[in-house]
């Protein structure tokens, strides 16, 4: 009898762990079948997760943010287009000054930002339409200057963004982007750094509060004096600001930014990590540390298709087949433990 | 013989009884007038006629048939129509569309036959001289057309008993003869109407008979042509019980707020002031206006005209973060939807007015908060396992000990209750009265609006009841008296002048 109870307490314990962290469980399996199908598992490539997932999971942070409000940008992979297209521009016009474009990318990223939500927040339009222009808009912009921008500022070419490596300032945004710090290369630690940022922000301060309130009941939170319109305007601009940190990283990794690729569908894989990691799409229930296993997951499953040496087409067929199973069971889960109990 | 005849109709929701043994019986063509205060069991004997919920015990024969088990599909197709108080009409669809749909006429192939549905419709709306265009869209109509509409749309498909339940909330007085015209007339052709108002006027003007309940007992019934409002309110407030009696008298200080003229949505020129230490009682029927007044004063709802004064400065209105910074305080009605934050904690819940106001300091102190929250538990004897489980794990009652601990904690002055124990079980709600009065007695500002009038007795100083958006009667604490404020909710004082004085005189001689 004692036991059993034991036991259920013990079952309830697991169960709320589960409930909390599964995205812990489901990047550990995920990590499981790569660790099985990888013949040459090293700690460097392992550590080459964080690294590929440094631009993503930055994103994802800002998207986790902006779907604790119950919204959604559909616009991050264009803004990533235009902001690092255009901070090439701003690194081969000042001669290689990387604080300029670093500066650059992250108050260009938060003017798109803010250009999305001071549409969803303040004129209250829906947030999936006003990103999904914004989304055209600033790709088109991307696309559009590259073709008609002097040839000097783009560096050289006609069709990419490329950063000249005549200056000084290329070999350090070089290295920024590729290099390691004891072993782990330096994007993954940043990519840490933010998560905990994120964490802190959404669990410990008055912001995160509100974050979440507004998510769970827009009319309660209204109710309690909470600004909404104000607080959906800053939640979008931090999103723009963590692109534009993205958009730099991206820079510093690639040299170059073609704006017909680059970011294209980010917004979907951002979307996608978040609601791996537990983050409701209605808004108010999810944790930001979910999110950044949720993005490491999306990697892992790029580098298992490597591993096994599959075409790399059947890539977001997996990762869409993965989304659902995970998804099936926090949905379906409940009603069938609901069922087998009766 | 009756076209309807419900006999000892008994049902309980989760044990609590609701219904019991309560009989209605409907003439043939007659607007019959169903009375009793909220929770009396109306519209829960409505929703067992038309088959939305199950009964436990009793009897119910229309137009001549035993039956059981009704389900929503067999009550209409015997012809119960139930027009509700918040119209089922869908808004982007246009009135003939509306009218049919669910059965629609098709030509052979499946293709709608508008041409026909539109003649038919309008074929309906000429014999009963309504001016709907069949072909408008219905978000494009106004209130008082949606309700005839509704009203057609049942009538279209044979109904023989209309229930209407308060039909007459949202409309002018033109749109409320026009509706009895065409009540009337229907009458004439032999089809039975049920009811649901508060307003007496009306009842006294157009009804034929009524049946009252209380608590869900039935009282009694009769004609309307052989009472008076005095008696038919008498009956439906019964004799108020004088168990627990609270109220205490409190010394109370200088002027705290103050209202000149102030206009908004749904309230017309309202002045008063209130002072410190006072509790003012507001009242009346849904809509009347003293919810929406609060909700004005408060910011969530735009005023205007008027002024606002907290302590002889004015305060801007039109903003909940400003009044909350001049120190006053909305705990809302409809708690699920106003206050509850469901996916956060009790901590998280009670903390986040206080967090818009010292929106300064970026991070939140954990341990302060939990300690401040153990003390607020303490003084308001919250019932919960830990200040760390989900809202939602509370009981209504203390949920909303908790949202008045969210309030205490921005040290507000003025304290506004809309409701405050909407749907609490009977002990929570003393202990919340208690509560009032002590907030009362360390020198808060209160006003509480609420429909009950023994709550005002327990808690209020003075009463004032609204009626269409303005304040038609002030009575002090001593003449709060569920009868007299009822009279005056209902507006039957004008219906019965002259009467309801003596009548209410000869009341107290009886105490």
């Amino acid at each position: 009898m004692e036991t059993a109870m034991k036991m259920k307490k013990e079952n309830n314990m697991i169960g709320k762990i589960w409930k909390g962290y599964s995205f812990i469980f489901v990047f550990f399996i995920i990590f499981l079948v790569y660790a099985l199908s990888s013949s040459t598992m090293t700690w460097s490539a392992t550590m080459n997760i964080l690294r590929h997932s440094a631009v993503i999971g930055i994103i994802s942070l800002g998207m986790g943010l902006v779907c604790l409000t119950g919204e959604i940008d559909l616009s991050a992979g264009s803004t990533l287009a235009l902001v690092s297209g255009f901070s090439v521009i701003v690194f081969n016009a000042t001669s290689g000054n990387i604080v300029l474009t670093a500066l650059f990318a992250i108050v260009f990223g938060a003017i798109l930002g803010l250009v999305n939500g001071a549409l969803v927040g303040v004129v209250k339009m829906p947030s999936f339409i006003v990103t999904l222009a914004t989304m055209l808009i600033y790709r088109s912009f991307s696309q559009y200057f590259c073709q008609h921008m002097q040839k000097a500022l783009i560096g050289g070419g006609s069709s990419v963004y490329r950063m000249s490596n005549s200056f000084d300032g290329y070999q350090v945004m070089y290295s920024l982007g590729n290099n390691k710090l004891a072993t782990i290369p330096i994007v993954g630690i940043l990519l840490i750094l933010f998560t905990a940022v994120f964490v802190y922000i959404t669990e410990d301060t008055k912001f995160g509060k509100k974050v979440y309130a507004i998510g769970s009941s827009e009319k309660g939170a209204f109710m309690t004096g909470i600004n909404v319109r104000l607080m959906k305007m800053m939640v979008f601009v931090i999103m723009g600001i963590m692109v534009g940190i993205a958009s730099y990283l991206w820079i510093c990794m690639n040299a170059s930014s073609d704006p017909a690729t680059t970011g294209s569908s980010y917004e979907m894989y951002a979307i996608a990590a978040v609601v791996l990691g537990g983050v409701a799409m209605s808004g108010g229930r999810g944790k930001m540390l979910g999110v950044l296993f949720g993005s490491l997951s999306y990697t892992v499953i790029d580098k298992i298709i490597i591993a096994l040496k599959m075409d790399s087409l059947i890539n977001n067929a997996i990762k869409g087949i993965i989304l659902i199973i995970v998804i099936l069971i926090q949905v379906a889960g409940p009603e069938i433990k609901e069922k087998i109990k009766r | 013989m009756s076209l309807l005849e419900m006999k000892g109709i008994y049902k309980s929701f989760s044990g609590v009884p609701v219904l019991r043994g309560v009989d209605l019986t409907i003439e043939k063509g007659e607007i019959h007038a169903l009375l009793g205060e909220n929770g009396a069991g109306k519209s829960t004997l409505m929703n067992i006629l038309t088959g939305t919920i199950a009964y436990d015990e009793g009897s119910i024969r229309f137009d001549g048939q035993e039956l059981k088990n009704i389900t929503i599909k067999k009550s209409e197709e015997l012809g119960i129509a139930f027009v509700h108080q918040e119209l089922n009409l869908f808004n982007d669809l246009k009135v003939f569309e509306n009218i049919y749909i669910n059965k629609e006429i098709t030509t052979k192939f499946g293709r709608l036959d508008k041409r026909q549905m539109i003649k038919r419709s309008r074929e309906l709306f000429e014999n009963l001289g309504v001016s709907i265009d069949p072909t408008a869209m219905v978000s494009d109509l106004r209130t008082g057309e949606k309700q005839l509409l509704e009203i057609c749309k049942a009538l279209f498909f044979d109904a023989k008993l209309l229930i209407l339940d308060e039909p007459t909330t949202s409309l002018t007085n033109e749109e409320v003869e026009h509706l009895f015209k065409i009540v009337n007339d229907l009458k004439q052709r032999g089809i039975s109407f049920i009811f649901i108002s508060h307003k007496m006027p009306e009842i006294f003007a157009y009804c034929d008979a009524y049946t009252v309940f209380r608590n869900g007992e039935y009282i009694g019934h009769g004609k309307i042509a052989d009472t008076t409002p005095n008696d038919v309110t008498r009956l439906m407030v019964g004799q108020a019980s004088e168990a627990g009696k609270i109220y205490k008298k409190r010394k109370v200080g200088e002027e705290v707020l103050r209202l000149e003229n102030v206009s908004g949505k749904g309230f017309n020129n309202i002045s008063f002031s209130v002072k410190k230490g006072e509790i003012i009682g507001l009242t009346g029927l849904q809509g009347a206006g003293s919810s929406e007044l609060m909700q004005g004063i408060f910011g969530s709802e735009p005023i205007y005209s008027g002024t606002v004064k907290v302590s002889g400065e004015t305060v801007k209105t039109g903003s909940v973060h400003r009044a909350m910074k001049a120190g006053i305080s909305l705990l809302p009605s409809n708690r699920k939807e106003n206050s509850v934050i469901p996916d956060m904690t009790l901590i998280e819940n009670m903390y986040l007015a206080e967090h818009t106001l010292s929106a300064g300091k970026f991070q939140i102190h954990k341990k302060k908060e939990e300690n401040n929250y153990l003390e607020y538990k303490d003084k308001l004897n919250i019932k919960a396992e830990s200040g760390n489980d989900l809202i939602t794990s509370l009981s209504g009652g203390n949920q909303q000990k908790v949202f008045i601990a969210r309030w205490l904690n921005t040290n507000s002055d003025i304290l506004l209750f809309d409701n405050p124990t909407q749907g609490i079980d009977v002990g929570a709600k003393e202990e919340i009265y208690r509560l009032i009065l002590r907030l009362a007695e360390e020198g808060k500002t209160i006003l509480v609006n609420t429909l009950e009038i023994p709550e005002l007795q327990q808690v209020a100083d003075s009463c004032m009841i609204f009626y269409n958006g303005e304040i038609i009667k002030v009575l002090s604490h001593d003449e709060i008296e569920e009868h007299r404020v009822m009279m005056y909710s209902t507006n039957s004082v004008g219906a019965q002048e002259g009467n309801t004085n003596g009548n209410s005189d000869e009341d107290e001689k009886g105490k």
